[in-house]
């Protein structure tokens, strides 16, 4: 029994941190008032061109830088969406989510990548890999850079008030798209993270939702950083536990398990809702368009 | 660092161009179609460039696209009778599009009205005669059931239905699955889908090819609500709340009604997609019967701009182009996320095009 209770807290961090760092990428679009559906498609991304990157002899950590990379060009995307042609935010990320999602499918089929095992990121210390180690180091530096930094609260401002932002002199459309790609940059590390480190291997299904469990999780953390970081660790404590209920012989049907990270996320959104009228994190310009011409 | 920007630099006196947008106010119908009919050629012309990509020369395209939808009786009965499912997934979608209620849980609400058709057919509920109808009720409910709980909690806590209904349909899946390789595994076969249905429980043949009612009944529903949207009271309504709930609250309209009547709408249509696909083509609920349906419904409600007759027509294209993308499976060895590709280009170029219907581009020169 202790033998399963360490090996379940050893993959704690491991499914943790994917969900953190795509959540950290989200606060930062979502900080802007980008309403960032596309999520699960920069993971997607990030994900096959890790897997590509590896199959051609890259080591894990460049493939992983790849896998930023390809977070990054699908954020482009969606930043001439969102924040150039103004295109309505939940459009534009419904329209990316599923671009992403046939293209890494028509590559992967097209350059036989699907279900080819590749080695992945190794352990550094206490059998945790570097990302791991890294992902609290990105939160810090994700709650400095909004807080403390002058780009950090022009971030904020046009987030909370594009109209006064304008009026200051920043420019909200190029703060927006710097916004888009740092997120995307962010949520492809967490799709690449998904199959460098964890899955090892590609399947159209690989990321399986986790980009939508992590816009559930900014809800739930209410665009906080730190908080963020703790609801990560709540679902990779989770998703950690399922392959290990099995294991341990329990004769609980094997679909109903899965379905359990995503009622948790139902249920975390429920609470998150329901916990009563201080919305105030919300940004509150989430979603909204600018249009200089239209003010007043 | 957390300087502040040092002071700003001297101003540079190049002379650039600033683009302005100015609002439209209204859109003269020529230009409207003018934008759409191109952005659809700008996206024809980008499936084309892919398909070439992916070793399909364009002039074999044309010659492709003929046999496989219209040069036989055959093709075409096989596009008609892809088109009737698709018609219905479009409709659901496009009833909740139109209440302003982002239904992305097609599918889960497909899966559902399978499930609930298949316990009627499977424990032979209910009169032989009667069966068929059963199941298209019970599917309907099924549908409504998966999407009542997101309906609820956007309308109760304002919670968003976008994620709501997608985790859904993973949680949809699973059930399947669980009943799929469980209780319902075919007693037959061993393989994992239900029995097949019985002759009376699958949707009659219409005499024409391997056409079955789904087509003339999807027709009809398209038409009933063509209807309602355009010549009744109701659909006004809808719209009306549409394009300002807070001022059609005010002016007395039923907002709350229309909303929970347009999303239950929604989820029930979305379960008969389940049902016209189990009991019109397949015969059995399969575990992939739904895969695909959520995006061109999507794809199809969105082209159609949420009207029931655009839905049909964009419905029927689509059918061609899914008939399209497995000959070219066969004949080129296309992999067959490439349909889907084209549908997504499809969507960001028709969604791109309403950024010049909106906005009237000025460019002035600035300092």
């Amino acid at each position: 029994m202790s033998d399963l209770l360490l090996n379940w807290l050893i993959n704690i961090p491991g499914f943790a941190a994917p969900f953190a760092i795509a959540a950290l990428g989200l606060i930062i679009t979502e900080r802007a008032g980008v309403l960032n559906l596309a999520a699960e498609g920069f993971m997607l991304a990030g994900a096959l061109a890790g897997v590509g990157l590896m199959i051609h002899g890259a080591p894990p950590l460049v493939a992983l830088g790849g896998s930023v990379l390809a977070g990054m060009a699908m954020g482009l995307i969606f930043a001439i969406m969102a924040a150039s042609f103004r295109i309505n935010h939940v459009i534009a990320g419904l329209a990316l989510v599923f671009f992403a999602e046939a293209l890494t499918s028509y590559i992967a089929s097209a350059e036989r990548w699907t279900n080819k095992a590749i080695s992945g990121l190794e352990p550094v210390f206490l059998g945790q890999d570097v990302i791991v180690y890294a992902t609290p180091v990105l939160c810090a530096l994700t709650v400095w850079m909004l807080n403390r930094t002058r780009f950090g609260l022009t971030i904020r401002a046009v987030g909370e008030n594009p109209g006064a932002a304008d009026a200051a002199g920043i420019d909200v459309t190029a703060i927006r798209f710097a916004a888009i790609l740092i997120g995307a940059a962010l949520i492809g590390l967490a799709g690449g993270y998904l199959t460098v480190a964890v899955s090892r291997i590609w399947v159209d299904s690989v990321v399986g939702g986790r980009g939508w469990i992590a816009i559930a999780l900014v809800i739930f953390a209410r665009w906080h950083p730190w908080r963020a970081l703790l609801g990560a660790i709540l679902f990779g404590c989770i998703e950690a536990l399922i392959p290990r209920i099995a294991a341990a012989g329990f004769d609980v049907p094997r679909y109903f398990l899965q379905m359990t990270p995503y009622l948790a996320t139902l249920a975390v959104m429920i609470w998150a809702a329901a916990r009563g009228r201080d919305r105030w994190s919300q940004p509150a310009a989430l979603g909204q368009h600018h249009i200089r011409e239209e003010r007043g | 660092m957390t300087s502040a920007s040092p002071a700003a630099p001297a101003a540079k006196t190049r002379l650039r161009l600033v683009p302005l947008l100015e609002p439209r106010q209204s859109v003269a119908e020529g230009l409207r179609i003018g934008i759409y009919v191109g952005s659809l050629l700008l996206a024809v012309l980008v499936s084309v460039l892919l398909l070439a990509g992916a070793g399909v020369p364009p002039g074999d395209l044309g010659r492709e696209i003929m046999t496989t939808a219209f040069s036989s009786p055959r093709a075409l009965g096989s596009v008609l009778a892809q088109t009737a499912p698709l018609v219905v997934a479009g409709l659901a979608t496009a009833i909740a599009f139109r209440a302003n209620f982002w239904n992305i849980g097609l599918e889960g609400q497909m899966i559902l009205g399978a499930i609930f058709a298949s316990y009627v057919a499977i424990h032979d509920i209910g009169p032989e005669s009667a069966r068929l109808l059963l199941m298209a009720v019970a599917a309907a409910l099924g549908g409504m059931i998966w999407v009542a709980g997101p309906g609820l909690l956007k309308i109760r806590l304002g919670v968003n239905e976008v994620i709501t209904t997608l985790l859904l349909n993973y949680v949809a899946f699973n059930l399947l699955l669980h009943l799929l390789y469980g209780p319902w595994k075919d007693p037959v076969s061993a393989f994992p889908h239900t029995e097949q249905y019985e002759a009376f429980e699958k949707l009659p043949q219409l005499g024409w090819q391997n056409l079955t009612w789904a087509l003339p009944l999807s027709g009809l529903l398209a038409l009933a609500l063509w209807w309602a949207y355009s010549f009744s009271r109701l659909g006004y309504l809808v719209d009306l709340m549409r394009s300002n709930a807070t001022m059609a609250r005010a002016v007395g309209v039923p907002v709350l009604g229309l909303s929970v009547a347009s999303i239950l709408g929604s989820g029930a249509v979305g379960g008969l997609t389940g049902f016209a696909i189990a009991a019109g083509i397949e015969g059995r609920m399969t575990q992939d019967f739904f895969v695909g349906y959520l995006f061109s419904g999507v794809l199809i409600a969105f082209l159609g701009r949420n009207h029931p007759l655009g839905v049909v027509v964009v419905a029927f294209f689509m059918a061609v182009l899914m008939l399209l993308g497995q000959s070219l499976q066969v004949f080129f060895g296309v992999p067959s996320a490439l349909v889907q590709l084209i549908q997504a280009v499809f969507i960001i170029c028709v969604a791109a095009s309403e950024f010049f219907l909106t906005y009237r581009m000025h460019w002035r020169s600035a300092a």
